[in-house]
């Protein structure tokens, strides 16, 4: 059965102990958020995540998503547990005060996700994607259209979708043909068919706020050419009650792999009355708003699945008994087999998962405070660092943690042996669930190209600069500590090769784009790896300053920790480096019908 | 027998600047024009030449130039052109005027001296008409281009009469002491520039106004790869003064036949018309078809609107056509869009045209085209142009409008005009057959070299080229001649092989716009983000070892720079044994403005310069004061002997005033100093120390307090003042070694370049083009 208990210790110990989180109280807005407050509302979304979404995970895999007549129901005890959700106020926990939020930092809405997202992902997605239509709104809307729509989405009586997907395009949105043709009374008529819709269509909120790309008339080719409108379910009355239906209708859901309790719906929009955000043709700036808080979310939703994973399978193989230790003075004779925990090769799964788990918290964590700071530092060259780190770092938390975040539920399952294939063991859903956030919000290869194609060559680098400049002057005061020696050996390897290949795949990608391409999901790995390590090397230091503390076990546990993923997984390294140093010739050797 | 001294008369925009061209040569020249009617008679030349030192661009290489330069009027002083051997007339275009002039200066000039017209339009046969034999046999048009210092070409029209020896001295003359590219013209209207590039111009305004092309479009069209100048057309005009384009039309309908097509392209605008008349002439009235106008305390880049008439924003028009056609004018000109219809139709007039005035305005295309590239600055002529759509597509398409197609097109008929035979650059002549492209006798191109040998040494970003008697030349060949990783490493492999296969010496020069910018900065600046350090240290270490090597080299460098050597480009001349200057160089060490001092020996380099001046009184401080002047305030020299100024360049390094004859030059400096060669001896330097680093810090502070530098300039400078000054363990009663300094200036350097805000402003001159105050 899924084991889980939200791992509090080991968030406060990032929070507090490694990045210091309570520099964010010192920014103005942010003047409550205190250690204190952030222990006080992890403490209650622990409760209803593990009370309330817990308990519906496996129920709602099994039963889905019902759809007639264009009307969705989600699956028994969805609909309570989220009144209870809007009860608790989480659906308003980092919005703005203005519009009814509670004005909490984004770092602690990223870690309640990673809270939720460990209980039931599905669940998890219908806020979730609110919220990205909350951000779009607040930061591109008229004051009028935030006026009406946001404090229903922040009190959560109303929730958001994002409409970009159509049959024929998905990553590549220039080909859009959803249309927009203005009424004549400002707002504009959007016909057009929406596919990949999630939560397009539910019985949880009153209404539905979809936010919609398509093209104006006058529309320049490709993805200039594409506006962001948002049309609502029901047209809201005067008063801000949902009124007449708008036309737009969900056709159908799809029946898929995996996060089966969230409605992925087909939206067919029939001359749906919309209003236009931002500036005509401006539609993708605005998309990219919610796209990199999306994509940060998606992270999130890697983490939570990858440390119920670890959790679920530490406690099976501590229960499960089979084949002795071959070590005999670890065999326990009391019984007739030792708990699989004492075989390496299950060791090796589970601190594989561990020891990876830890540090992309540690980085998804730095990324959230790194954003809020971007968005409430005083000094506007603090603001630009920061905001150039959570641009460079935010395809790599996107594409590694979810990764990851497959890999774990994956072990988790053979961890299980046969058992995990068994559907009310629950782990072989983790897998389903995983499957789709290395896919979706930009595919992990989409992630790579951005941080190869984008991301590496802005302003010259100015963006790498932020990264790699912290981690040089790192390795470069911490060397001088003898007991550090040990994580930083391997980090400074690891780094001096992410320098040679950087410098060498913006080299050849200068000269033939295609180069950078083939190396894009090895460096991108390469990066993350190297990143981590840097995660790994901070916690490290923080555990030998307490080590001899009364908390010494948990401190201890950290140090073996960093040790294997400087000495098991950072190693890795050395391969993606010889591969991309290999260049992308073979790749393109073979012909197309060749294949 | 040259030109000893000369006389200009007539002291307007161009008068002026061509007495001041001839000063820059060095020669002596008498500026008269009209005596003023009160006060000081000379008044107006002497105003003449007091603008000569204040506009920018500066006519004057050299502000002492003007010295040479004596002012006088017609009443008192026409007489002193019995001095002179060349007089240039550069008065009104006033047929009768310049007439009444002649026949006064007929008698008051030497026999053997010179009367030339600066005329645009006026037929030198009506310029003569009642002048002596004498005269009429001295007289001859040099037709200048505006800037004279800057543009470089001159028509050169004799007469029927004129003397060939006469017109061979002139020629002579402007070629090597102006350094003007002389392209011999027939006696027609407009000579070969103007009356191409008048018509094109009326052409390109019919066409973008008949199309409903935005002037930015127009412009953006006329750009790459028609290779018609960056400003484009509206642009160009804006530069010249709309006002002047009706009188310069007025004078060539005034002596062309009616049937010649000018006459038929040429189309009153009411636009144009009403913008002259309210003042808006271009740069120098209120604005032209571009302006800048300040809103909200900004200023904006506006366009008029040619169907309104109206200012609005200017736009960055970015033609899909342009997109498709690549660098394929051919591609352009076949486009079926607005955008590839005006290039058509701009093209296929202009050439037409310029195909039917051969032989009468010229005898070879060749002189067309080096008339309108250097006279119009065109990146090719109008005959390259045509080969790049081909001949027979031109033919066609004038044929196609029912047009004679010009002779010259059918003597063309499937054939190029120009071709390489046997790595010999050949021209079609009017007779139907090729002629090799010769050049003046002393004129050596590293083009017409590499066309018919291969590189001795070559890599990525250099070659290395035989250029005959011993004489190697090292040619920068990387992206706007960037010097990186590469061209050290065949520098060093060129210091090994001249000795090795017994060369004499080696000329650095290269046939790019400019010598070079520097060290690739993008590269620098990448490699600085990704925390590179080793890497950057060893670019540093390896570019000083290089530049160290050609200095102790067993044989003869040379540099010979061309537009701008800046940075590291620079430092590579302070290396060199002599440099050959082309007389337009800027030269500069301008690190600082990036945030970082001269790594590669510059500043190495400087001190050694300046403690070596003879007579320097008061120990090693002046000259560090100097050195840190100089390099502290990033100066660039404005001309080469301006550079000497400032000790880039040494007193005797020489100058060419010809680009064609510079790498000559170059080579023979090369040569003379082969003869018992011998590397210099090592510099030792001894340098105070921490003391004098304190005056110079104090004087930062005092500049940062009087507001003259910003924070960043601060840091960047007192680092540069612990290089010049020997660092912390400086001692005048020590000697250090060139060495010594150049681990200071690396560390020194490498500590400036992790400093955010010097990143801050390489970042900013890569973006914007400009230093970032920071």
């Amino acid at each position: 059965m899924a084991t889980y208990a939200a791992p509090l210790r080991e968030i406060r110990f990032v929070l507090n102990e490694v990045l210091n989180a309570e520099q964010l109280s010192k920014l103005p807005g942010y003047e409550d958020a205190t250690p204190d407050l952030f222990d006080a509302v992890l403490e209650e979304a622990a409760k209803l995540c593990v009370n309330e979404l817990l308990p519906l995970n496996l129920s709602g895999d099994k039963e889905g998503c019902h759809y007639e007549n264009g009307v969705v129901r989600t699956p028994a005890g969805f609909k309570e547990a989220y009144t209870k959700f809007i009860d608790g106020g989480w659906t308003s926990l980092s919005c703005d005060p203005d519009f009814g939020g509670q004005g909490m930092p984004h770092l602690l809405e990223l870690v309640v996700q990673e809270l939720i997202c460990s209980c039931n992902i599905s669940f998890g997605m219908y806020p979730g994607l609110s919220h990205g239509a909350y951000n779009a709104l607040a930061q591109h809307g008229t004051d009028e259209l935030k006026q009406r729509y946001l404090p229903k989405i922040v009190d959560g009586t109303w929730s958001g979708t994002m409409c970009l997907t159509e049959p024929h395009c998905g990553t590549d949105l220039g080909l859009m043909r959803s249309k927009a043709e203005p009424r004549g009374d400002g707002s504009y008529a959007i016909s057009g068919t929406k596919i990949f819709i999630s939560a397009g269509e539910q019985d949880l909120t009153e209404n539905i706020i979809h936010l919609v790309l398509a093209k104006l008339p006058d529309a320049p080719p490709g993805v200039k050419g594409i506006s962001l409108f948002v049309v609502p379910k029901f047209l809201p009355n005067e008063d801000g009650t949902p009124g007449i239906r708008n036309g737009v209708m969900c056709g159908s859901i799809e029946h898929k792999m995996g996060i089966k309790a969230n409605s992925t719906c087909v939206m067919n929009f029939e001359g749906a009355q919309g209003w236009l955000i931002g500036e005509a043709h401006k539609g993708m700036r605005c998309m990219f708003t919610m796209m990199n808080a999306a994509r940060l979310g998606v992270g999130m939703q890697g983490l939570g699945l990858s440390e119920i994973s670890y959790q679920t399978a530490a406690a099976y193989a501590k229960d499960r008994r089979q084949m002795r230790s071959l070590d005999p003075k670890k065999q326990d004779h009391t019984a007739s087999a030792d708990p699989i925990i004492v075989h390496p090769d299950v060791r090796r799964m589970l601190m594989t998962m561990r020891a990876n788990t830890e540090a992309c918290r540690a980085l998804a964590y730095w990324v959230g405070m790194l954003l809020d700071i971007s968005h409430k530092h005083p000094d506007p060259e603090k603001r630009l660092e920061a905001d150039d780190l959570v641009a460079l770092l935010t395809p790599i938390v996107k594409a590694y943690l979810t990764d990851h975040g497959f890999n774990a539920a994956n072990l988790a399952v053979q961890v299980h042996g046969g058992h995990g294939y068994i559907h009310d063991y629950g782990v072989e859903q983790f897998v389903r669930d995983a499957r789709i956030t290395q896919i979706y919000e930009g595919t992990n290869g989409i992630q790579a190209l951005d941080l190869v194609g984008r991301k590496m060559p802005q302003n010259m680098g100015r963006l790498m600069r932020r990264f790699f400049h912290p981690v040089s002057a790192y390795l470069e005061t911490q060397m001088e500590n003898p007991n550090m020696l040990e994580f930083l050996g391997p980090l400074a390897k690891a780094f001096g090769k992410l320098q040679m290949a950087t410098a060498t795949v913006a080299q050849k990608a200068f000269a033939r784009p295609e180069e950078a391409g083939a190396a894009s999901s090895d460096y991108l790995r390469l990066f993350s790896l190297v990143a981590l390590g840097y995660m790994w090397a901070q916690m490290a230091e923080v555990a030998l300053k307490k080590v001899e503390s009364d908390d010494k076990a948990f401190y201890e546990a950290k140090l073996i920790n960093a040790r294997f993923f400087m000495q098991k997984l950072l190693p890795e390294h050395g391969a993606l480096f010889v591969n991309i140093m290999a260049g992308g010739k073979v790749l393109m050797e073979l012909p197309a019908e060749a294949f | 027998m040259s030109v000893q001294k000369a006389c200009v008369i007539g002291a307007g925009v161009m008068g002026a600047s061509i007495a001041a061209h001839i000063a820059n040569a060095g020669i002596p020249v008498l500026l008269l024009d009209i005596a003023a009617k009160e006060g000081d008679k000379t008044a107006i030349t002497k105003a003449a030449i007091d603008k000569l030192l204040k506009a920018d661009p500066a006519p004057l290489m050299h502000k002492d130039a003007a010295k040479l330069i004596t002012p006088g009027n017609l009443d008192d002083d026409l007489a002193k052109v019995a001095d002179c051997d060349w007089i240039v007339e550069a008065i009104v275009e006033n047929l009768e005027i310049k007439r009444g002039l002649y026949a006064k200066l007929e008698s008051l000039k030497q026999p053997d001296a010179v009367v030339s017209s600066n005329t645009s339009t006026i037929p030198l046969h009506y310029l003569i008409e009642g002048r002596s034999e004498n005269f009429r046999k001295t007289f001859m048009i040099t037709h200048f281009f505006n800037p004279p210092r800057y543009m470089r070409l001159l028509e050169l029209v004799g007469g029927v009469e004129t003397d060939p020896v006469a017109l061979a001295r002139i020629e002579a003359f402007c070629d090597h002491s102006l350094g003007k590219g002389v392209v011999p013209c027939k006696d027609t209207p407009g000579f070969i520039a103007n009356r191409i590039g008048t018509y094109w111009i009326q052409v390109a305004v019919n066409e973008a106004i008949d199309l409903g092309l935005s002037v930015e479009e127009a412009d953006a069209v006329g750009g790459r790869p028609m290779g018609i100048p960056k400003t484009g057309v509206f642009g160009l005009i804006d530069l010249v003064g709309l006002d002047l384009m009706p009188l310069i039309a007025k004078s060539m309908k005034s002596v062309l036949p009616p049937t010649d097509d000018f006459i038929r392209t040429n189309i009153q605008h009411p636009l144009l018309d009403k913008m002259i008349a309210d003042g808006y002439t271009g740069r120098k009235g209120k604005g032209g078809f571009y302006r800048l106008n300040a809103v909200d305390g900004k200023k904006i880049k506006e366009a008029i609107d040619l169907a309104t008439g109206e200012y609005r924003a200017a736009q960055k028009p970015h033609p899909e056509a342009l997109e498709r056609a690549g660098k394929s004018l051919k591609a352009l000109v076949t486009d079926p869009s607005p955008h590839g219809e005006f290039a058509r139709r701009v093209l296929v007039q202009t050439l037409g045209y310029t195909a039917s005035l051969v032989p009468e305005i010229a005898d070879t295309i060749t002189a067309v085209d080096d008339a309108m590239r250097l006279g119009y600055n065109w990146s090719f002529g109008p005959f390259e142009l045509i080969d790049q759509v081909g001949a027979d597509w031109l033919a066609a398409e004038i044929a196609a409008k029912g047009l004679p197609v010009p002779k010259l097109l059918d003597i063309a008929k499937g054939k190029s005009f120009y071709r390489l035979e046997s790595g010999v650059l050949e021209y079609l002549g009017t007779d139907g057959t090729y002629h090799p492209v010769t050049r003046r006798p002393g004129v050596l191109l590293l083009a017409d070299i590499k066309r018919n040998a291969q590189p001795v040494l070559k890599n990525a970003s250099a070659s290395v080229w035989d250029i005959g008697d011993g004489v190697l030349c090292f040619e920068f060949t990387s992206k706007m001649n960037s010097l990186d990783n590469d061209i050290m490493a065949l520098l060093m492999k060129t210091v090994q092989t001249i000795p090795a296969k017994g060369y004499k010496g080696l000329v650095i020069y290269n046939e790019g716009t400019n010598f070079s910018v520097g060290a690739n900065l993008g590269l620098a600046l990448f490699a600085a983000n990704i925390a590179l350090w080793p890497a950057i240290e060893e670019l540093v270490e390896g570019g000083q070892k290089t530049y160290k090597a050609l200095k102790y080299a067993p044989f003869p460098v040379v540099g010979a720079p061309s537009g701008m050597a800046l940075g590291g480009g620079c430092e590579i001349l302070l290396h060199c044994d002599a440099v050959q200057a082309h007389a337009e160089t800027y030269t500069g060490l301008v690190e600082v403005g990036v945030g970082i001092i001269p790594g590669w020996g510059g500043c190495k380099e400087m001190l050694q310069r300046w403690l070596s001046v003879k007579r320097r009184p008061g120990g090693p401080m002046p000259a560090i004061g100097k050195a840190f002047e100089t390099i502290s305030t990033a100066q660039v020299s404005k001309s080469a002997h301006l550079a000497k100024e400032l000790l880039y360049l040494r007193p005797d390094d020489g100058i060419t005033m010809n680009r064609n004859r510079l790498l000559a030059d170059a080579k023979a400096k090369v040569l003379a100093l082969a003869e018992g060669y011998k590397a210099p001896e090592e510099f030792e330097f001894r340098l105070p120390g921490p003391s004098a680093k304190l005056a110079l810090d104090m004087a930062v502070d005092g500049a940062a307090g009087a507001g003259k530098a910003t924070p960043h300039d601060v840091t960047v400078s007192k680092t540069l003042a612990d290089v010049l000054t020997g660092g912390p363990n400086g001692d005048v009663t020590i000697a250090l070694k060139e060495d010594d300094i150049l681990a200071l200036e690396r560390a020194n350097f490498m500590r400036l370049v992790k400093n955010p805000k010097s990143l801050a402003r390489m970042e900013h001159m890569l973006d914007s083009g400009k230093p970032l105050r920071n």
